[in-house]
């Protein structure tokens, strides 16, 4: 098991402006969106077939938004383990393009204190390199006492 | 403009359509899954580590309920619409926004149903002229012994057709 996916995090550990371990995916390429179309149930063409995302007016093909939702929920998973989160939330703002390096954070933005758990919520966001939001959300989770 | 009136897009909010069967939580499918969002965790791939990381056994990623859209797991007649009739042009439906509320773990092995049910359809102006419409699809899924264990909301948007702008 990797430090990454250690579950030691407690309540005594989460405050405020606290951020979560950032997930960055390198240089996306069109093989990415086809192996999520496969892996998810998505093929909807406009993700892999070049013409008929022109076509649409798009300047070529984008990933799934549930890709990117994917990326997210990898950064919630490592930060606060699966089975701690309540809720996921996800607004999708903006496409992702082949070439595209996407960057997920998440900062603690409030703790509500319980006798056997915190609730967290966190605010999440995923850019590109150039600094498009492509993606913004939030997240509760509760996190035991110890 | 879809091809349905609001009136008409409203007259279904509030319905319930089964809309998930036998969606089985495959290990292999959880593997697949996890490596298409490039997601390391050996809890996915291998019991042990997932036992070691305090999962009962094997966890499905957060979003791996987007599985349900295989046509293997959908009830006859169910496509991107869930079964209604909301004449959405497909070309310029977009993925605004989802929701997920966990009950419960899901893990390799348990076996889902949903029901969708319509929550709320509206319109918005579009930033370049023309109606967005909006639709909100609640799926409740539970598992084989009837337990709630995850809310899914999702908002379809068809976005304004080009020439739109003269409406």
């Amino acid at each position: 098991m990797t430090d990454r996916h250690e579950r030691r995090l407690t309540a005594d550990d989460v405050a405020v402006g606290e951020t979560g371990p950032e997930v960055v995916v390198e240089e996306l390429e069109r093989e990415d969106f086809v192996r999520y179309a496969g892996a998810s149930g998505d093929f909807n063409p406009i993700h892999y077939d070049e013409p008929y995302a022109r076509d649409a007016g798009n300047e070529s093909v984008f990933g799934q938004g549930m890709l990117t939702a994917g990326f997210a929920s990898h950064m919630v998973s490592d930060w606060f383990g699966m089975d701690r989160v309540d809720r996921f939330t996800i607004r999708f703002q903006s496409r992702v393009f082949p070439g595209d390096t996407i960057a997920v954070t998440g900062e603690i933005t409030d703790v509500e204190d319980g006798d056997a758990a915190a609730v967290v919520t966190a605010d999440l966001e995923a850019t590109t390199d150039d600094g498009t939001v492509v993606l913004s959300g939030e997240t509760v989770a509760s996190i035991p006492r110890e | 403009m879809p091809s349905k009136s609001l009136d008409e897009l409203e007259a279904q909010v509030g319905r319930t359509v089964t809309t998930v069967e036998d969606l089985v939580v495959e290990p292999g499918k959880v593997e697949e899954f996890a490596r298409a969002i490039k997601d390391d965790n050996p809890a996915f791939r291998d019991e042990a580590a997932a036992r070691e990381q305090g999962y009962e056994s094997i966890p499905a990623p957060l979003t791996f309920t987007r599985t349900a859209y295989f046509p293997r797991y959908r009830p006859d007649g169910i496509g991107l619409d869930h079964g209604f009739d909301l004449g959405f042009d497909q070309s310029r439906v977009v993925h605004g926004e989802q929701e997920y509320i966990y009950e419960q773990q899901i893990h390799a092995g348990d076996v889902l149903s949903g029901k969708t049910t319509l929550v709320d359809v509206y319109e918005r102006d579009g930033s370049r002229g023309g109606t967005m419409t909006f639709a909100v699809l609640e799926t409740a899924y539970r598992n084989a012994d009837g337990e709630h264990v995850l809310t899914e909301r999702l908002t379809r948007i068809e976005l304004a057709a080009q020439g739109d702008d003269d409406d």
